[in-house]
């Protein structure tokens, strides 16, 4: 009987090796064969050679690097005060706040900055009052430089960092603090001794996150005019192709980040791994009533983020309804006709983002679950490489997917004669592919917490294999399995960096549309646009906060 | 390839039509979907195509469904290269003659094939001393309309700084602009790419790097893409704009913007031209929609967004107030390209041949230097 058991689930391993060697593997090494070959396709280094002699693209690595090293600790001082103050401490409005923290990680490429551009730009509105209003004679510059990039990143990666913290903390067992108390540990000794080692393989997981979005964001740097960094040289030297030199060195640079992004990788789990001793259950946490005075301040320091933090929404807002916005703090005319405007297309953005995401999220639940439980539950060969690998898509800039994906199948297809780039297919594909990790992630934390003793329990007691499975697991399960696939919805849907290069007319989903809208020229149709998409994820967060609470942070890892 | 499924399967339908009454009814006269590649932005794509499918819809009841995909020249020209001669697109619109032409070298235009009377409306040059092109001697692309490369203004802004409003090309080199021009890499936009040339090829190169080196210092952003010129500008996030389309700038100010614009004597005007891609899907739809730009009731519709007609027929003209009298005021009184001694210094000729050297040396001399140029 031991046969018929066997042969599926090989075949269900082949079929999900398949799957991960076609969409992830191969057009990585596309992109590399790219990076390592000359025109005539001849293996060659010069292209490498080219970038390490060219002292604008060192400066873009070095300049890169420091950007994602700043990032990190301008969000680990924010995200970890956050997460501490969420967790530990008791303040009026927590819930609220909790919430609310987690909003500026729904803000869409290019809405973001583009928000942050009509309040604190050179003409924003704070500029504005300054010089009309007390006279200041030129304008501060908030925003074009390293330091304006640097702010929208902070203000947008801090509730990755959060979560990360959060979900550590609240796996921290509170006993280990109080026996630690008991020994004598108090304070700043106890916290060095026992909550930060047990919090780091979390912070280390959002650290890295917040690195790589950081590095591999080309949107923003754009749009502030910054130039000499990684990302948008790739991307800039990609989107023109007339110059078949500059565009190769656009695959190169390509191919450097995700090398980079595998380097970083593998360090972080070389350490995380070392050290991953947390228990995996989420304890129940005392939190400590704060006093008035702290309690003020508590309230007073996440107000005063939020305002910060909600700048692009407002400066958006304002721009979608404001007509000619110019030199003044706020709109002087006020129109609802950009709305109209973009109504036209917006449903067919509305319909392709929810078909395409929705079938990612499918594909996502077919490949990803079976992973989980491959990783989780079974002695399978391959299982670390499997694990690498989803760690790996993670960190893997959707840029350089994008572009993998159309070297890799621009080839027309046996049987229907059509390459896979021609067929809309290709963008569900290529997000199930980016966002694979959440399902698996959010499946995988899930099934460690349902301990293999109930099953085990159910099987002696005659149960088969799929009743423990029906009976047992998914009960246990489908709530982090939920959250992982309304999580890859979540980001899917706002997913722009990868589709770019791959969409064709009538396809596009909302963050393209809104790309489309604002390379038409409109600021305020694209805006207009971002609110609507804004709206829509906001509601999709809340929604995967009331089921998950905390929990999202465990994705991340 | 054909795959022999296929075969057998147009060989069935062959067979069936062939026995049916079918065989009988005429094919339509065009096909119902039409699809564009095209860095000529939505702002007169969209009222174009909606045009053509009303226009459609009343001579031969079809509804087309009609898609423009955007994307900047370049990445328009790469993606036909890369869709080699099996395009998603039927059409591409816009860009340079040259690119056309180099497109047609590599097989990947159709004969444009229109009638006759069409093409001999366009004349076959404009502008002296070195005459722009208009349409292709050997039919694989025709130019669409006129559009000059200019430069914008925000006049708030440039009374703050207490700069005149600029004529020519010269006067963007006022100190006082410092950090106030913005522009688009040549290395990324056509119409930058252009002007670049129109510059070099007037003050010669030495001088012409020197130029563009001190307007280097004086820009205050490089935009990722050409249409961000005149956005910033418009917002006031910068004084002034270089080398941008004349109806890019048009469509801020229609949206309520105070932007203004003006076309230097030298400024290069494109005639964005227009082709049918080899192996197109809709091949008679697209054909028909190239006709229909030309047509009176087609070029109508590009000069009420801020372009002028490519042939002496027609002027933009419209009643006080409308839209077209708003795009004359804009561009300076100007109603058609016809009417004036037009002078061209730029060869686009000389410029293919060094398309990618002009690169090399803007990223040397300028991009990678682009903070000490600042500090001068």
């Amino acid at each position: 009987m031991k046969l018929p058991r066997t042969i599926p689930s090989a075949l269900g391993f082949g079929v999900i090796w398949a799957f991960l060697i076609l969409f992830v593997v191969y057009p990585l090494f596309r992109i590399f064969y790219d990076a390592f070959t000359d025109e005539a396709g001849r293996l060659t280094l010069v292209n490498f050679f080219e970038f390490f002699t060219d002292s604008f693209y060192l400066r873009s690595l070095w300049q890169s690097m420091v950007l994602g090293v700043a990032a990190v600790v301008t969000t680990s001082v924010i995200g970890i005060a956050v997460a501490f103050l969420l967790i530990r401490c008791e303040f009026p409005y927590r819930n609220l706040f909790s919430y609310l923290t987690m909003l500026p990680l729904i803000l869409p490429p290019l809405v973001g900055v583009l928000g942050f551009v009509f309040i604190l730009g050179r003409a924003g509105s704070v500029n504005v009052i300054l010089m009309d209003w007390f006279g200041m004679e030129k304008p501060i510059n908030f925003m074009y430089g390293m330091q304006g990039v640097l702010l929208v990143e902070t203000v947008h990666l801090f509730p990755m960092m959060t979560l990360s913290v959060l979900d550590a903390l609240s796996k921290v067992d509170p006993s280990l603090e109080e026996a630690a108390q008991g020994v004598g540990a108090k304070g700043w000794r106890r916290f060095r001794d026992i909550t930060l080692p047990l919090t780091t393989p979390g912070y280390v997981s959002g650290a890295l996150l917040v690195f790589i979005w950081t590095f591999a964001d080309f949107v923003t740097p754009l749009v502030l005019g910054v130039q000499d960094l990684l990302a948008p040289q790739a991307y800039l030297n990609i989107v023109q192709f007339v110059d078949r030199r500059i565009f190769r060195m656009g695959i190169v640079i390509s191919a450097l980040l995700v090398l980079l992004a595998i380097v970083f990788v593998l360090a972080a789990r070389q350490y995380v791994a070392l050290k991953d001793y947390s228990s995996l259950t989420y304890s129940k946490i005392e939190r400590r009533r704060l006093g008035p005075v702290e309690r003020w301040l508590a309230v007073g320091f996440l107000t005063l983020l939020l305002v910060i933090s909600f700048i692009p929404q407002v400066g958006v807002m304002f721009a979608a309804v404001g007509r000619g916005w110019a030199l003044t703090p706020i709109p002087v005319v006020y129109t609802l006709e950009f709305f109209r405007q973009v109504s036209i297309e917006t449903p067919k953005f509305i319909i392709n983002s929810f078909v395409f995401s929705g079938l990612a999220v499918v594909v996502c639940l077919v490949v990803g679950v079976p992973m989980a439980w491959i990783l989780g539950r079974t002695r399978a060969p391959g299982r670390n490489t499997m694990d690498a690998l989803t760690t790996l898509i993670l960190a893997i800039p959707g840029t350089a997917i994008g572009i993998a994906y159309i070297r890799a199948f621009n080839y027309p297809l046996p049987l229907i004669d059509i390459p896979l780039t021609g067929m809309w297919i290709i963008l569900p594909l290529v997000l199930a592919v980016r966002r694979l990790p959440y399902t698996v992630r959010g499946s995988h934390s899930s099934l460690l917490l349902v301990h293999k003793s109930m099953e085990e329990a159910a099987e002696n007691v005659g149960a088969s294999k799929p009743r423990v499975f029906w009976d047992i697991t998914v009960p246990l399960v489908w709530k982090g399995i939920l959250v992982g696939a309304l999580f890859s919805f979540l980001t899917s849907i706002q997913e722009a960096s990868a589709t770019i290069f791959l969409t064709l007319g009538g396809w596009e989903m909302m963050p393209v549309g809104i790309f489309t809208f604002y390379i038409a020229g409109s600021q305020s149709q694209a805006a207009a646009l971002g609110v609507i998409l804004i709206a829509m994820c906001a509601f999709s967060l809340y929604v995967v906060n009331r089921i998950a609470g905390t929990r999202v942070g465990g994705l991340f890892g | 390839m054909v795959h022999p499924m296929k075969t057998i399967a147009s060989a069935l339908a062959g067979l069936l039509f062939a026995a049916g009454p079918v065989a009988a009814q005429p094919a339509p006269p065009i096909e119902d979907e039409l699809v564009l590649i095209t860095p000529v932005a939505k702002t007169l794509t969209d009222p174009a195509l909606a045009e053509f499918v009303k226009y459609a819809k009343e001579k031969w009841n079809i509804t087309v469904r009609t898609s423009a995909l955007a994307a900047g020249t370049p990445v328009a020209y790469g993606r036909i290269v890369e869709w080699k001669g099996r395009p998603e697109a039927d059409i591409f619109w816009g860009g340079e003659s040259a690119l056309f032409d180099k497109l047609a070298e590599q097989n990947l235009l159709a004969k444009l094939a229109l009638p006759q009377a069409v093409v001999d409306s366009i004349p076959v040059s404009i502008g002296k001393p070195k005459p722009i092109p208009l349409k292709d001697p050997n039919g694989f692309w025709i130019g669409t309309v006129l559009e000059p490369y200019g430069i914008v203004y925000q006049p708030t802004v440039l009374r703050r700084l207490g700069v005149p409003e600029p004529k020519d090309w010269n006067d963007l080199l006022n100190p006082k602009l410092k950090g106030n021009i913005a522009q688009c890499a040549p290395t990324r936009s056509s119409s930058s790419h252009a002007t670049y040339e129109v510059i070099l090829q007037r003050e010669g190169d030495v001088k012409g790097w020197e130029w563009l080196r001190t307007l280097g210092g004086l820009t205050g952003i490089f935009t990722a893409r050409s249409r961000d010129v005149p956005s910033v500008v418009a917002k006031g996030e910068f004084a002034v704009g270089f080398a941008v389309p004349s109806y890019m700038a048009f469509e801020d100010r229609l949206a309520g913007f105070d932007i203004k614009f003006v076309a230097p004597k030298t400024a290069w005007v494109t005639p964005e031209p227009i082709a049918i891609l080899a192996g197109a899907k809709h091949q008679k739809a697209a054909r028909a929609f190239i006709e229909f730009m030309l047509s009176e009731r087609g070029q109508r519709v590009a000069m009420e967004r801020g372009v002028f007609p490519i042939t002496p027929k027609y002027r933009v003209q419209g009643p006080p107030g409308s839209t077209a009298e708003l795009a004359v005021e804009f561009t300076g009184g100007l109603r058609s390209y016809f009417d004036q001694e037009v002078t061209n210094i730029y060869d686009d000729a000389v410029a293919q041949a060094r398309y990618e050297q002009v690169n090399t040396l803007f990223r040397k001399e300028i991009e990678s230097v682009w903070e000490e140029l600042k500090k001068k």
